[in-house]
């Protein structure tokens, strides 16, 4: 039954829900730049109607609460998105720096590469001066001179590229323990969270979870799997299990075959983690698959052209009239046992400019056949099939591709990365725009953006066909 | 209606196309249809350009090859941020229709109730 006091009521509720309001609303502005909060709105909830006589009369509002203006969906995305955009930002560095060993002109003695291009053609060109006068001492020296330098240039990139290796392998290392500490956080603020919100969102620490999964995901690449009790569940990306409500699996790691492997539960996850994205998947992907890829090509090359080069230098003459045997090899360079680790092993050990065969076998010391057939090693398809220059220059073109693709992958990541945060920021931060405008920006930019990509293809398909009489596909 | 003039600044090809990637990332809509704009003077150009011109079209299209192909992907990325969003809202929708047929169906119980109460 209703009374006077009922009455009053409704209006001291009004009263208390509006201040209550305040306070959410005074709690977002203080948090403002507080990294991870996310604002909170006050729930009102409808009291139960008071009966005065026959007529029902409303008894106002309770404030209830705050619930936090989060949408998980939007947050995983997002953290999907980092992930994607970490493992390639880092793979990305990685790359720049292996790409910055080749390229031209950045050459000096000082360089670790060199410019192993010009090498090449100094080194078998100096052969071909040779030719001119194969007795010439100056002229052989020349020969040994560039050998040393395009040895050296070729052994400096290999070591360069095997300390890249050993300080990625050291930087990923360190990533463990840094995920190690994230998960642990995870698990403690999971049992928080289902001891105080079970049913509810849990506003701070829910903040505080969403923090550390954000710091998570630029590390490695996780799943999300939301539990009774508000609790989380995380896995990597290929299911193996780092948190359990609340507990957490430790990644370890071991020494194997030299590099850092990566153990969850007694399991190497190493190739998984590799797959998965973040930090860790950036500077995996760099220490077992482009830095072990250049320095394949390079001990390719640096076989091919010692093997090659030693081989016709024995089938001739030096000044001397001698011919190199099993037992007294001429060898200009160190006879490279396997192709593995032939360019770091790379050197020059002739010493003595005299055992250069410029004449071919019984050909007397005057004659140069030999010098010109090791100059026109320079055209031979001496490395597996390709003549040296061009086997070079193509590995040099394919990791400027793969470098070229890793930063379009990296440019679109992080532009979706941003605007997933513009959306979230619409939605979750202390903002002034609504969701509606946020959605609304979106597909207004992305309409507008289609009609200028269909437009520039069209323009540029006509010019390029325009300009070059080509046929553009 | 009166033709848009074209920009007073030429800007090559692979700035436009480095701006349209840029003004996407930021979901920068109003200038992405000013981009749109110029893009639409530029194309209604095409057939009058000199043998001069097209040619240097056609260097400027080379160079912005690579930047079309970040837009290409920027352009998908945002398209499947826009399916994330648009399954996010409609996932909300289909909350509050539940929501609502939750609360008929307890008001059409309550009804019945007291239907039956009246009648009785």
């Amino acid at each position: 039954m209703g009374t006077i006091s009922s009455a009053l009521s409704i209006a001291t509720g009004a009263l208390d829900a509006d201040q209550e309001g305040l306070n959410v609303v005074a709690n977002n502005v203080a948090n403002a730049n507080t990294p991870g909060y996310t604002e909170e709105k006050p729930d009102w909830q409808e009291n139960a109607p008071i009966t005065v006589g026959k007529v029902q009369v409303g008894d106002g509002v309770t404030e209830t609460g705050a619930t936090s203006q989060r949408d998980r969906v939007l947050e995983r995305r997002l953290d999907q998105q980092q992930q994607l955009a970490s493992a390639s930002s880092t793979r990305l560095t990685a790359l720049n720096d292996i790409q910055a060993l080749f390229t031209p002109d950045s050459g000096s003695s000082s360089s670790t590469a060199g410019d192993i291009g010009s090498d090449i053609t100094s080194f078998f060109d100096s052969f071909s001066s040779l030719e001119t006068n194969a007795t010439n001492n100056a002229l052989r020296e020349q020969v040994l001179s560039s050998a040393s330098t395009l040895a050296g240039d070729i052994s400096g990139a290999a070591s360069s590229l095997n300390a890249q290796s050993a300080a990625i392998d050291q930087e990923a290392s360190g990533v463990a323990s840094q995920v190690n500490s994230l998960t642990s956080a995870i698990a403690q603020l999971n049992l928080e969270i289902e001891s105080s919100s079970p049913d509810a969102d849990a506003g701070t620490l829910e903040d505080q979870r969403q923090l550390d999964l954000s710091k998570l995901s630029q590390l490695i690449g996780i799943n999300q799997v939301t539990t009774e009790n508000n609790g989380l569940s995380i896995t990597t990306t290929w299911g193996q299990l780092l948190v359990s409500e609340g507990q957490c699996m430790q990644l370890t790691t071991g020494t194997v075959n030299g590099v850092t492997d990566f153990f969850l539960g007694g399991t190497d996850i190493t190739l998984q983690l590799a797959a998965g994205g973040g930090q860790l998947g950036g500077y995996l992907t760099a220490r077992d698959v482009d830095i072990p890829g250049a320095l394949a090509s390079l001990d390719q090359l640096a076989y091919s052209i010692s093997t090659s080069v030693n081989a016709q230098n024995n089938s001739g003459t030096d000044l001397t009239g001698a011919t190199g045997t099993v037992a007294n090899p001429l060898n200009i360079f160190n006879e490279p046992a396997q192709v593995a680790g032939s360019a770091a092993a790379m050197k020059v050990t002739m010493t003595d400019p005299s055992q250069i065969a410029a004449a071919a076998a019984g050909g007397g010391t005057g004659d140069n056949s030999n010098a010109v057939a090791m100059a026109n090693l320079a055209s031979g398809l001496i490395v597996n099939g390709q003549t040296t220059i061009n086997y070079y220059s193509n590995f040099v073109s394919t990791l400027g591709a793969t470098v070229s693709e890793v930063q379009t992958e990296n440019t679109a990541q992080n532009a979706s990365v941003t605007q997933l945060q513009t959306e979230n920021n619409a939605l979750s931060s202390v903002n002034l725009n609504d969701e509606a405008s946020a959605m609304s920006m979106l597909e207004n930019s992305y309409q507008a953006a289609s009609q200028v990509f269909t437009l520039l293809n069209t323009i540029m398909a006509a010019a390029l066909n325009l300009g070059d009489q080509t046929a553009v596909a | 209606m009166a033709e848009l003039e074209a920009p007073a600044a030429n800007p090559e090809l692979k700035e436009l196309v480095v701006e349209a990637s840029r003004a996407l990332a930021l979901l920068d809509a109003p200038r992405l249809e000013e981009l749109a704009v110029s893009c639409e003077a530029l194309n209604r150009n095409l057939d009058s350009m000199d043998v001069g011109e097209k040619r240097e079209l056609a260097r400027q299209a080379r160079e912005a090859q690579a930047d079309m192909s970040v837009l290409r992907r920027v352009l998908q990325v945002t398209s499947a941020n826009r399916n994330v969003m648009r399954r996010l809202r409609e996932m909300r929708e289909r909350r509050l229709e539940y929501d609502e047929r939750m609360i008929r169906e307890a008001a059409g119980g309550g009804a019945e109730a007291e239907d039956a109460d009246g009648h009785n």
